[in-house]
């Protein structure tokens, strides 16, 4: 339980100061968001050592199934996004279970050729998602227990509402990743050979990373159609994955906290860039890069170091007063 | 029939352009064991070099042969400032450093000519249509699949009868063991790198009055030719003629019939090879 109480309130710090710092509260919204998606990339490629180019599908098949479950079966909202999380965790266990038979760059090339199945199937199925126009007027249904009616129908509210499945993926992702599962995941990324000969189901571990990472981005992918109203087929493009691949990368993986980073970074960065420099892309390849070069932990390991230098700098500051 | 025997010969002219397209990439994978996700920048950057010939000097010869120097001199200068730093690393760190590669040169050229495409005529002599007997079709067509079978030709003999042939050969088997008898094996990566790119801008040259010159276009090329290249088998050249022929024509066929499913065909089926076969129909790894 020490580790729930250790984070909560990091995390509501978190959700607090996006609230409170962020000039817009769509802006908020967004990075929230996009920080569980980034989470769910940085599981499979931090813990589990899989450069997937897969996550479009989860992220798009979250939005199409939220959005059609509330408009053809009437659910709410909250079960629109359930049902969602539950596709996610379908679908990724069967991309997972099928991409893990082969693996490095052929691993890769299995996913990016998933992503672009999905891509075609939601363009042919037009009826459903609306093909190049996308699923347009997505609702937000209010649930209602014992005559209580909670809508989320104000922007406040809605952040609210994102604010809260945060803070409960990044807990119940925290506890995952420190339990002896996230540990044998990390061993299997060391040194998979070492992994099995212990006797570990290595394929097993790494079709339930999948399960994992695909059910919370379906889950926020669902919340990203609710966000929006509008679920376009570029959720499920190629671009997506990079881009989740990118925050995820720049954020740093294998920290949790990287993924806020990441998807800050991106959001917030991107928003003000893009004003004045449409193009600002240019510049995230030449970080990407960078990143890859000179900081593989990326942001967060950047901060790290800058905290560890600090408070060495005023550790012996302190000494030397004291001499 | 007809229609259908015209479809199989656009599909042949798609597929030489898909093998300049790919071979590239197969050999560099073959010889350096690199994979490069910017490949298809060098595809679109090539429909954009001749864009800007032939709207200064009207003439597309000139941008046939100076484009694909263009490009090659590029890709040398991409492999020395960036892409041979990577060439120590895992496989997706170099995808990530190419990633990123990618995405600054098809910015880099939103930046230059806007993020709408450009349309590029053919040259003037080849505007017609040929008739043999009843069946007519484009000259630039004809032209294109003559050219690239030509210039296939060319690869195959410098890589199978020359001695940089030899040695790029050789090198796929065992970089290292090259190195050692006294190849200068870094310059041989160079110039390996360099050739694949100019094949690629070649692809690029050719594609440009057929399909025009978008900034996307690179990144649909990059599916494409590692659908051929998986298809193929990696690392080989026969491979990569034989997977552009097959993806070219199952397309251009599929594309009377039912056109998203096009698509949807090429990229099950590069799955499906993946899964059952990994070596792809003539790969050795």
């Amino acid at each position: 339980m020490s580790l729930e109480l250790k984070h909560c309130p990091i995390l509501i710090a978190i959700a607090l100061a996006a609230f409170l710092v962020l000039p817009s509260i769509s802006l908020a919204t967004e990075v929230l968001i996009f920080a569980i998606i980034a989470l769910g990339c940085s599981i499979l490629l931090g813990y589990a050592g899989l450069l997937s180019f897969g996550q479009a599908i989860f992220f798009g098949l979250g939005a199409y199934v939220a959005s059609l479950s509330q408009i053809h079966l009437g659910v709410n909202f909250l079960v629109g996004l359930l049902i969602a999380t539950a596709a996610g965790a379908i679908v990724a266990a069967l991309v997972g279970a099928l991409a893990i038979r082969r693996q490095g760059i052929y691993f890769v090339m299995l996913t990016l050729a998933f992503t672009q199945l999905a891509f075609f199937i939601s363009y042919t199925l037009d009826e459903w998602t609306g093909g190049d126009n996308g699923l347009l007027d997505v609702p937000r249904n209010s649930v209602n227990i014992f005559g209580y009616e909670i809508a989320i129908d104000s922007s406040e509210k809605f952040y609210a509402f994102v604010a809260i499945s945060f803070v409960l993926i990044f807990l119940a992702l925290l506890r995952i990743t420190h339990s002896q599962f996230g540990r044998t995941l990390l061993a299997i990324k060391q040194n998979e050979e070492r992994a099995t000969a212990l006797g570990y189901s290595v394929k097993w571990y790494k079709v339930l990373a999948f399960v994992f990472s695909g059910s919370i981005t379906a889950y926020a992918g669902g919340m990203y159609a609710l966000f929006l109203n509008f679920a376009p087929l570029s959720n499920v493009e190629l671009i997506m994955s990079e881009h989740i691949l990118i925050m995820a990368i720049i954020g740093g993986t294998g920290n949790v906290y990287g993924a806020v980073l990441g998807s800050l970074f991106l959001v917030v960065v991107g928003d003000m860039l893009s004003a004045f420099w449409e193009r600002w892309l240019f510049m995230l390849g030449g970080i990407l890069i960078l990143t890859v070069f000179y900081m593989r932990g990326g942001l967060i390991s950047g901060l790290y170091g800058v905290f560890e230098f600090l408070s060495q700098k005023l550790g012996s500051a302190s000494t030397q007063k004291e001499s | 029939m007809e229609l259908f025997f015209f479809q199989l010969l656009n599909g042949l002219g798609l597929g030489v352009i898909y093998f300049l397209l790919s071979v590239g990439l197969t050999i560099t994978f073959g010889l350096l064991n690199f994979v490069n996700f910017a490949h298809g920048a060098f595809y679109m950057v090539g429909a954009y070099v001749t864009f800007v010939i032939v709207s200064l000097t009207g003439n597309f010869w000139l941008a046939l042969l100076i484009a694909p120097l263009v490009i090659g001199a590029l890709a040398i200068a991409l492999e020395q400032s960036v892409v041979k730093f990577s060439y120590v690393l895992e496989h997706k760190y170099q995808i990530l450093v190419t990633l990123g590669v990618a995405l600054m040169l098809q910015e880099l050229v939103i930046m230059i000519w806007g993020p709408i495409g450009k349309n590029v005529s053919p040259p003037s002599s080849l505007a017609g249509i040929i008739e043999i007997g009843d069946f007519i079709y484009p000259k630039y067509r004809a032209f294109v699949i003559t050219f690239s079978a030509l210039i296939a030709i060319v690869v195959w003999w410098g890589l199978e009868k020359t001695k940089f042939g030899a040695l790029v050969r050789a090198g796929s088997e065992n970089a290292q063991m090259v190195g050692l008898l006294g190849v200068n094996i870094t310059r041989l990566f160079s110039i390996t790198f360099g050739l694949g790119g100019l094949l690629a801008g070649l692809a690029g040259v050719l594609a440009a009055p057929l399909r025009g010159a978008d900034p996307f276009m690179g990144v649909e090329a990059l599916g494409i030719a590692f659908i051929v290249v998986v298809i193929g088998g990696m690392g080989s050249f026969l491979g990569a003629l034989v997977g552009g022929l097959v993806v070219g024509v199952m397309q251009s066929v599929m594309s009377s019939v039912w056109p998203e499913g096009a698509s949807l065909m090429v990229y099950a089926a590069m799955a499906a090879v993946i899964l059952s076969r990994p070596r792809g129909l003539f790969g050795r790894a």
